[in-house]
């Protein structure tokens, strides 16, 4: 039987920006109830957490900018942009959430087995190396992806939050030893993840950007994902596949437009499951999501379909927009990524 | 025939972007360039959950106006995103943008920190011109 790994929550009670922001302690408590829902109980295992070092923070984030937020938070915090907040704890929020990821891949080599969660806040994926946005100030995933290139390895990240994981695209730009692979709704905060951003001079198509329209609806995620990005995932082998794993392209969610089901979630974690090289070498992040009563569905649907645990969700969503946008977007892409390989030349 | 020429504004409604949108349309007809005022949607206002209205176009363009501007030459964006990405968006080609201007201080930036600072990180990564308007004496 895999086991579950869970680290995390990390978040419960720091970083609490009050009852009028989504982003609260409140979707901890809905994703463990996700986890609770599998019915593991004492066979899910809880690694021990510590905050991520400066050092490990930095191989993804401008000493500078680290610096800032501390002291910013240390002077009492505030608001950071009109989405984005620190609170005086919300340094050491940080850290330990960039740390559940670290403590997450190392439980996960240690076992040789297995699928990690790391139900953690603040989210990640928005923070850039020098800016905090989005909800995000730590970008949690790049952080126990940069642990791994540092190694020599490759690691895939995959991200279906409703937002475009702007800050991990921008951190992994020019990285050969990462492949980026998001599906978004476009138009939508922040703004990129057009299919003509395929990545730098160093490497390029490993950033693969499939916009999606309002009302996509799971289906059409999935065609994204296995369909279009697969090709691209087999030629990059990688050695770890991380995911993004928000939830807020669920149809009830109050900030996206898109149409998923809890079910279409557990079709998703068994295509990223085909990506992962052996067991051992999957785990998911929480970013988005913020209606509980779907996180804790989704939670329970997604690990439910990694590990043959929980109940049966509701059937995976189908008829939405999108296929024909994808198709006209590969050739975009394909494009985009012969312009980059004319700027570097033979 | 000469391609348009576009000076770019931000705007969220503060009192620091209403005195840029003066000083961007001032600047606009001394160069014979068009206006594009550019709101920026982030995450909480996209869903409704600002805590403030809805930013006013109208109040912007009327500023332009008083500055001297045609209002056929004003255009009124509303953009998804984090205001810099949405400003360095607007201003990319093919239209020619030739000047970018933003207030000192949006709504939710803090005095004293880099973080959240727009006009900071613009100027930063911008590629054309970038202007930062302090506030006008009048918003205190």
């Amino acid at each position: 039987m895999t086991t579950l790994v869970v680290a995390g929550p990390t978040g419960l009670a720091e970083h609490d920006g009050g009852t009028y922001h989504p982003e609260q302690p409140s979707r901890l408590f809905a994703a463990m109830d996700g986890v609770r829902a599998l019915g593991l109980e004492d066979e899910v295992v809880y690694p021990p957490i510590e905050e991520a070092s400066l050092a490990e923070l930095s191989r993804v984030h401008a000493p500078a900018y680290l610096a800032e937020l501390e002291a910013f938070c240390a002077r009492g915090g505030g608001d950071i942009d009109p989405d984005t907040y620190a609170r005086p704890d919300s340094w050491t929020a940080a850290r330990r959430a960039a740390g559940a990821g670290l403590a997450a891949l190392a439980e996960l080599e240690r076992r040789g087995e297995g699928v990690a969660f790391v139900p953690v806040r603040p989210p990640g994926h928005h923070a850039t190396a020098d800016r905090a946005m989005g909800f995000c100030l730590v970008n949690n995933v790049a952080v126990a992806a940069a642990s791994r290139t540092a190694l020599g390895e490759r690691v895939l990240v995959v991200d279906w939050d409703v937002h475009h994981g702007n800050g991990t695209q921008a951190i992994f730009w020019d990285d050969p030893d990462v492949l980026y692979v998001s599906t978004h709704q476009h138009p939508l905060f922040p703004g990129t993840g057009r299919p003509s951003e395929v990545g730098g001079p160093a490497a390029p198509g490993l950033t693969v950007n499939l916009p999606l329209p309002p009302g996509a609806t799971g289906d059409v995620v999935r065609t994204a994902i296995d369909g279009m990005a697969r090709q691209s995932v087999e030629e990059f082998a990688p050695d770890w596949v991380l995911v993004s794993c928000g939830f807020d392209a669920h149809q009830a969610d109050p900030l996206g437009e898109l149409e998923l089901s809890s079910g279409d979630f557990a079709e998703l974690a068994r295509v990223v499951a085909e990506f992962a090289p052996r067991p051992g070498r999957l785990a998911l992040f929480l970013e988005g999501g913020y209606n509980p009563v779907s996180i804790a569905s989704s939670v329970e649907a997604t690990l439910g379909a990694l590990l043959g645990a929980g109940e049966r969700p509701p059937p995976p969503t189908s008829g939405g927009p999108g296929l024909s946008q994808l198709r006209a977007d590969r050739s975009e892409r394909l494009r985009a990524i012969d312009r980059v390989h004319m700027e570097v030349g033979p | 025939m000469t391609a348009e020429r576009f000076v770019v504004v931000g705007y969220d409604g503060s009192a620091d972007a209403q005195s840029a949108v003066t000083w961007a349309a001032e600047a606009a007809v001394a160069l014979g360039a068009r206006l594009r005022v550019v709101h920026a949607v982030g995450l909480l206002e996209h869903a409704g959950l600002s805590g403030h209205g809805e930013v006013d176009g109208d109040v912007a363009c009327r500023l332009a106006a008083d500055a001297g501007m045609d209002r056929d030459d004003v255009e009124w964006l509303v953009v998804d995103g984090d205001p810099c990405g949405a400003l360095l968006r607007t201003a990319e080609p093919p239209d020619s943008t030739i000047l970018l201007v933003v207030g000192s201080r949006g709504s939710g930036a803090h005095a004293g920190t880099l973080l959240g600072s727009t006009s900071l990180e613009l100027a930063e990564h911008s590629s054309i011109p970038v202007t930062i308007v302090p506030p006008s004496p009048k918003a205190g």
